[in-house]
């Protein structure tokens, strides 16, 4: 029996998505790196790292997950194109990275209102990890094969 | 008027060296969209606490003056790069109905802006009330949220529209082939091979199309 997936007969389900995925980011990206530009104190933000990460930590799980989810839907759409893709292996990898940091090491420094060289670096490794999530993900359309 | 800049600004020696560098056009597009997640998740903090929906532990004025410079920061970095990769390929942008529409978008927020800015964000101590948020601050919230996310549909729209096989009038010094990745309607990615100048257009500095 041929399972045809429903995101490859329709015009619409893959801009949908894809409107759905930058949304998801933005939100989870976006919350993140203000709690980040506060332990840089960048930015003239008053709250403590503290109280804007617990101000927008449901906020970042809600886009995280939609970011994900939709990303499953797209990634469905041509499976074969992603998996050999080195821009999307490499968005992967930063993307596990950048989770496991933020709630791991990062959590605990923000929650401590940690403005310390640690710190610092630990927000600097966030930003920069998550830029890479962006970069792979653009870079995925003009990269071809590699694998 | 507005084709004839196009074409003139997509051939100036910086957006000609851009497009003409090796990945200038993925990377300036990558810094395009880091700095919308930066500018967008203020933008949405901003008005979602208007709403009353997010962040209610902190008072709509600290939220609104607490962002209001780097909201601008982000924006200037967001256009910065807007406008330059629109200036590597000016031509097939202004033929592009999505990137038409992102403007018009663009002009209503603008339009937005001259509207609520002198009684919403340049006076968020007054929102504050027993009642929350006035009716006028809600609704100047609302329709924020309704064109800054137009604004991405458009965006993301732009690469949905292949450009029309005249759209390339690109003066240019290299001779090499290129190969073209874009996606179809289904999104399915695909590439193309786009054929090469002759070298006596090249030498004779005349423009060239690609197909």
């Amino acid at each position: 029996m041929l399972i045809t997936n429903p995101l490859e007969t329709s015009e619409l389900a893959f801009p949908i998505l894809e409107i759905l995925h930058i949304a998801g980011f933005i939100i989870a990206i976006g919350t993140t790196a203000a709690v980040d530009f506060r332990i840089l104190e960048i930015g003239g933000i008053q709250q403590t790292p503290s109280q804007i990460s617990k101000s927008t930590s449901w906020w970042m799980l809600g886009g995280l997950l939609v970011a994900i989810f939709t990303g499953l839907g797209l990634y469905s759409t041509d499976p074969d194109m992603y998996y050999t893709n080195w821009s999307f292996l490499i968005k992967m990898a930063c993307l596990i990275l950048v989770i496991i940091l933020n709630y791991t090491v990062h959590r605990k420094m923000a929650y401590e209102n940690s403005t310390s060289g640690g710190a610092k670096i630990v927000a600097l490794l966030s930003l920069l990890l998550w830029a890479s999530v962006i970069f792979g993900g653009i870079f995925i359309a003009f990269i071809r094969g590699g694998l | 008027m507005l084709l004839d800049f196009a074409i003139w600004l997509q051939n100036t020696g910086l957006m000609r060296a851009l497009r003409e560098s090796d990945r200038g056009y993925e990377t300036l597009l990558s810094l395009h969209v880091s700095f919308i997640a930066l500018f967008g998740a203020m933008v949405a903090m901003t008005n979602t606490r208007l709403l009353g929906w997010a962040l209610k532990q902190e008072s709509v004025a600290a939220i609104i003056d607490q962002l209001r410079w780097p909201k601008r920061v982000g924006f200037l970095c967001v256009a910065t790069c807007g406008f330059l990769l629109f200036g590597m390929k000016a031509e097939e942008y202004y033929l592009n109905i999505f990137f038409r529409i992102k403007i018009l978008l663009f002009l209503t927020i603008a339009a937005h802006a001259l509207v609520f800015r002198p009684s919403v964000y340049n006076t968020p101590s007054e929102l504050e009330g027993p009642l929350g948020t006035p009716v006028r601050a809600r609704a100047a919230a609302a329709i924020a949220l309704v064109l800054w996310l137009g604004v991405v549909c458009a965006g993301r729209g732009i690469g949905y529209i292949h450009p029309p096989p005249f759209s390339h009038h690109f003066t240019s010094r290299l001779v090499m082939p290129k190969t073209r990745a874009s996606h179809d309607s289904a999104g399915v990615l695909s590439s193309e091979n786009i054929s090469s100048p002759s070298e006596s257009a090249i030498q004779k500095g005349e423009h060239y199309v690609d197909h």
